[in-house]
């Protein structure tokens, strides 16, 4: 509430600055400044205004990466900083391009949350910040044969799933494929499905998947810069028998 | 912002009307919070030191049962925690004292830190490299010779699953142990756990 005020009050004081020189020699204009931090890989490219960035990831990890853009804007103009080809005033955001591995949009803390679309001359500076982060893509599989209940499936210590077998209109277990998700796993990172707790009744092994066909692997993406739009792991397989 | 000021304008109004139809008796703000890090039953909170709390399933977040009036001061403190939280100091509570207002109650949070539990792997007959074990996204190389791994500590009550992600050169080896005998299990609350790799 309070920033609206002091939004307002920027506004105010800039009209009045503008106003007291009387519009006479050059006309201000303003420089569009942005600072990317967190970014680790290749491929962001951030426009506005019809001007294309290409951001390069620091030489050294976790530090910031500050750059302008090559036109100063005038008073008035509209600065909307997005990933080229993006939109973030739909739903769902439309990302654009982004860096490999990872996906950059507007800081939303407090006091980095900058507006990344506003009229030049609205604050007394142009500063737009963009935080990016590591993707995650999903874990996905199948338990085939289920008709005990009581399965727990884990991904090591990382995201646990509980499965329950399909039932037909009687209330009678089917055995049909069941699908189930462990969560995300974050780019690169390892993930090993195993059998947390066996149903009632069956035993249940992980027969497929992952790059090693037993329900491990890493996890890797298209490796592009819509790298967000990775399917990750979707054929780890669950085989349930009956109990010997 | 006009939204944000219209919201806080629409609340102050009812408050005001709130307050005025109730002559001024309990407030209409709830207290409430995040909760980050707990998976079982047993943390208790309190607001200026009672008026105690159970944060129950899914675990998520709390709500205490007295409402506040704009402007009362509140100051939420931990009682009692979980039993896989070593202390009552490992449960921090962020943006817990303040006056009330429609502002100050929607930054409060609670996060534990659960206890970790030693995870260990003994590893038979490796006479070739390449061996590569995982649980989730815990990752160990395993050089040749190794008898023993330390994998990352684990969740006392949280779940492992040690898998073999890349076999050895020539070799093969099978996890077996830990709670379920397969090298999965849920860490247990009074010891460290043991999975055994063996290769042939």
């Amino acid at each position: 509430m309070k920033f609206s005020l002091a939004r307002t009050a920027l506004a105010l004081a800039a009209t009045l600055t503008l106003a007291s020189c009387g519009g006479g020699s050059g006309k201000a204009t303003y420089p569009v400044h942005v600072t990317v931090s967190n970014l680790l890989y290749e491929g962001l490219i951030l426009t506005t205004n019809g001007m294309d960035v290409t951001v390069k990831p620091p030489a050294t990890a976790g530090t910031s990466v500050n750059l302008t853009f090559p036109n100063e804007l005038d008073y008035g103009q509209v600065y909307n900083v997005v990933p080229k080809g993006g939109d973030l005033s739909t739903s769902p955001v439309v990302y654009g391009t982004q860096p490999l591995h990872q996906t950059c949009l507007p800081n939303t803390n407090y006091p980095d949350n900058l507006p990344h679309t506003a009229t030049a001359g609205q604050l007394a500076t142009i500063q737009v910040n963009y935080v990016c982060a590591l993707n995650a893509y999903p874990l996905l599989g199948t338990v085939k044969g289920l008709t005990g209940t009581g399965l727990q499936l884990a991904n090591g210590s990382s995201a646990q799933v509980d499965v329950t077998p399909l039932t037909d209109t009687a209330g009678k277990p089917t055995g049909a494929d069941t699908a189930f998700s462990l969560g995300k796993v974050y780019w690169n990172q390892t993930y090993g499905v195993t059998v947390l707790t066996q149903p009632k009744g069956q035993t249940c092994t992980v027969t497929a998947g992952g790059d090693n066909g037993k329900g491990a692997g890493t996890m890797k993406d298209t490796n592009k810069t819509d790298s967000y739009n990775s399917p990750g792991v979707t054929d780890i397989v669950v085989t349930c028998v009956a109990s010997s | 912002m006009k939204s944000s000021i219209l919201r806080a304008g629409v609340v102050a109004l009812a408050c005001t009307l709130g307050l005025s139809a109730c002559g001024g008796g309990s407030g209409d703000l709830n207290l409430t919070g995040y909760v980050y890090n707990v998976t079982k039953d047993g943390l208790v909170l309190q607001n200026n030191g009672g008026d105690d709390t159970k944060v129950v399933a899914p675990y998520t977040s709390f709500q205490f049962g007295s409402r506040l009036s704009n402007d009362d001061s509140f100051n939420i403190t931990v009682k009692e925690v979980p039993s896989n939280v070593a202390s009552v100091s490992d449960c921090v509570v962020a943006n817990g004292k303040a006056r009330a207002n429609y502002y100050t109650i929607g930054q409060i949070s609670v996060s534990c830190k659960i206890r970790q539990r030693a995870l260990k792997v003994n590893v038979n007959n490796l006479t070739t490299s390449g061996l590569v074990i995982v649980n989730g996204a815990d990752r160990k190389d395993v050089p040749v010779g190794t008898t023993t791994v330390q994998m990352q500590g684990v969740n006392e009550d949280g779940p492992y699953g040690v898998t073999v992600l890349t076999q050895p050169t020539g070799q093969t080896c099978t996890v077996s142990g830990g709670g379920n005998g397969n090298g999965s299990g849920t860490m247990g609350a009074t010891e460290d756990t043991t999975v055994t790799v063996t290769c042939a």
